[in-house]
């Protein structure tokens, strides 16, 4: 009697939150079919040439891919820079009014409609970075490759890592936090019992948390991968592949952004666009699992 | 030897508590800018920024963003019970039968769509709704908010029933109660402040979504619209708009939008600390 009416009881959440799954199905059968058409004309030319000119109905990806990457790496690299310290004080150093109102701070962040920092980082963090960060460098280290453009405009490939990276600090701070707070007091208490100083002790703990903190740069890489609004403000749009950080370029999403409303003008426009998203959801859907599984992992091993 | 440890602690104190200065300052300066740039121009414009139409790209009148506002407000009504209900009863089930394969199926799922840039829901939302009704419309608007903020909701609502010590439930099934009468009548109660902190998160998140709304809402400014099947505008869409132009007042307008919008957040963000600060179990 129990169980039959627990199986109706299933039964009848079943046909609602089965909607999830069908939504997800149904969202991958849409992009691999929309991607075919492109995939069958080009092939693997699409992803070895740059160019987007629908009218002669050339196509290559290369330089949008390539610029995602190079953004979420540059995103993930400020995020750890900005995250670290800042999850070591609140954890370490901070106490009771002054922690609250700066962990705060940091949720408030992680919500923030990511359009606010969009326009933030268009009118202040780009002619910032431009004045104060790309000019000295190129000045300084013109032989290297990475910083042998001048910066003309500001909006480049750079300044879409960084105001991507730092709308990821808060993301990233709150999983590394959290792993960070999970590793068992006993470890510090062992740290300070042998005489340990708070900086070696720091140095202990950190190297415990190393798979976690890594983990959640893999989940940050991922979440930088399909930012769209702040790339589309802040990384130039131009489909020019360059060796150069400080040089306009594309990230997939931007290109989606600036140019799927009129694809459907042109016969595979809209085709090569689901090819591009259709990567990068792979690549994001791969990171996002892999990096879960191992802060899971993790935690099971730490918490004795 | 001594002397070395000890201002090695000291650097690395500082290099911390600058690093992490350095992280809280840009949110600060963020802050700060957007409110006091945007409520110059809110100010200047006066009440007609929420009655008005936007301007012309070269006239002089900053004018309005009624339509976004009201695009954002329908879209958020017709998206909400939609996202609430179909989380809700998946964290439901997830919660009530941890170990069934569904529910396995259903928390990867969730989590797999979680990580779907929102600008890919809006390619599939656009083909598969907006083609078919020959048409922007803010009810497509809406599902693609819908899809991008389930797995969020869903993530707040399964924490919210799994935190609830087992007890409560043994004791709904001592006094004989079913199943369905534990959840609704004992575990859903006790967690409504967790729930309701988790719809609130639930709005942030729909009203400043961009990127879901690109290829779905349209970007009807004309006028004023409340039907659901015709194109609408949304704040977000107007503030990215509008920022990407190069027009001055344009600039002006998205000012003015995104310290609203900021402004609606952080009235949110509080409203949930408010709730949380007085749980009681």
């Amino acid at each position: 009697m129990r169980s039959k009416r627990d199986k109706l009881f299933l039964l009848s959440l079943l046909p609602l939150s089965l909607s999830l799954l069908a939504i997800l199905i149904i969202s991958i059968i849409t992009m691999v079919l929309k991607s075919v058409d492109a995939l069958q004309r080009f092939g693997f030319q699409l992803f070895a040439s740059s160019g987007w000119s629908p009218e002669n109905e050339a196509y290559g990806l290369l330089a949008p891919i390539v610029g995602s990457l190079t953004v979420s790496a540059l995103a993930v690299l400020t995020a750890l820079i900005f995250s670290l310290p800042l999850t070591i004080m609140i954890a370490e150093y901070l106490q009771g009014i002054v922690r609250g109102v700066v962990s705060s701070i940091v949720e408030l962040m992680g919500g923030l409609p990511t359009i606010v920092y969009a326009v933030w980082a268009s009118q202040y963090l780009v002619p910032l970075l431009k004045q104060f960060l790309m000019e000295p460098l190129h000045s300084a280290l013109p032989f290297i490759p990475l910083f042998s453009c001048r910066p003309v405009t500001g909006f480049s490939i750079l300044a879409a890592g960084i105001s991507i990276g730092i709308s990821t600090v808060p993301y990233v701070t709150a999983l590394t936090l959290e792993a960070y707070q999970s590793i068992p007091s006993i470890y510090r208490e062992a740290c300070y019992g042998i005489g340990a100083t708070r900086y070696e002790s720091i140095k202990i703990m950190i190297s415990l948390a190393k798979p976690a903190i890594v983990a959640s740069l893999i989940l940050g890489f991922a979440r930088a991968l399909g930012e769209t609004t702040i790339a589309a403000v802040t990384v130039g749009n131009s489909m020019y592949l360059s060796s150069c950080l400080f040089a306009p370029g594309y990230t997939v999403a931007a290109l989606i952004a600036s140019q799927f409303a009129d694809a459907y003008l042109y016969p595979y426009a809209e085709s090569v666009l689901y090819v591009s998203i259709l990567i990068v959801v792979l690549i994001s859907v791969a990171l996002s699992f892999y990096g879960s599984t191992t802060m899971i992992r993790w935690r099971s091993r730490i918490i004795v | 030897m001594y002397s070395w440890r000890m201002l090695r602690e000291k650097l690395f104190t500082c290099l911390i508590a600058v690093l992490s200065l350095l992280a809280i300052v840009p949110i600060v300066h963020l802050i700060i800018a957007v409110l006091i740039n945007g409520f110059t121009v809110i100010a200047k414009a006066g009440i007609n920024f929420f009655t008005n139409l936007p301007p012309a790209p070269l006239s002089r009148e900053i004018g309005g963003i009624a339509p976004s506002i009201i695009g954002t407000a329908l879209m958020t009504i017709i998206s909400l019970p939609i996202t609430v209900v179909l989380a809700l009863f998946a964290a439901i089930l997830t919660t009530e039968f941890p170990r069934n394969t569904v529910s396995i199926i259903i928390d990867a799922v969730a989590k797999s769509l979680a990580s779907i840039p929102t600008i890919a829901v809006s390619m599939i939302v656009f083909t598969l709704i907006v083609m078919p009704m020959k048409g922007f419309s803010a009810l497509a608007g809406a599902i693609a908010l819908s899809i991008i903020a389930l797995p969020y909701a869903y993530t707040y609502f399964s924490t919210a029933l799994r935190s609830i010590p087992a007890m409560y439930r043994e004791a709904a099934f001592s006094i004989a109660m079913g199943r369905w009468g534990a959840v609704m009548k004992v575990l859903i109660p006790i967690a409504r402040r967790s729930i309701a902190v988790g719809v609130l998160m639930t709005i942030a998140r729909i009203m400043g979504e961009t990127a879901a709304l690109l290829f779905t809402a349209g970007r009807f400014r004309t006028g004023v619209s409340f039907s659901p099947t015709s194109p609408a505008d949304a704040i977000p869409l107007l503030i990215f708009d509008y920022i990407l132009s190069p027009y001055e007042t344009w600039h002006q307008v998205a000012w003015g939008a995104a310290a609203l919008l900021l402004l609606a957040y952080i009235v949110l963000f509080f409203a949930t600390k408010l709730i949380v600060k007085e749980v009681k179990l």
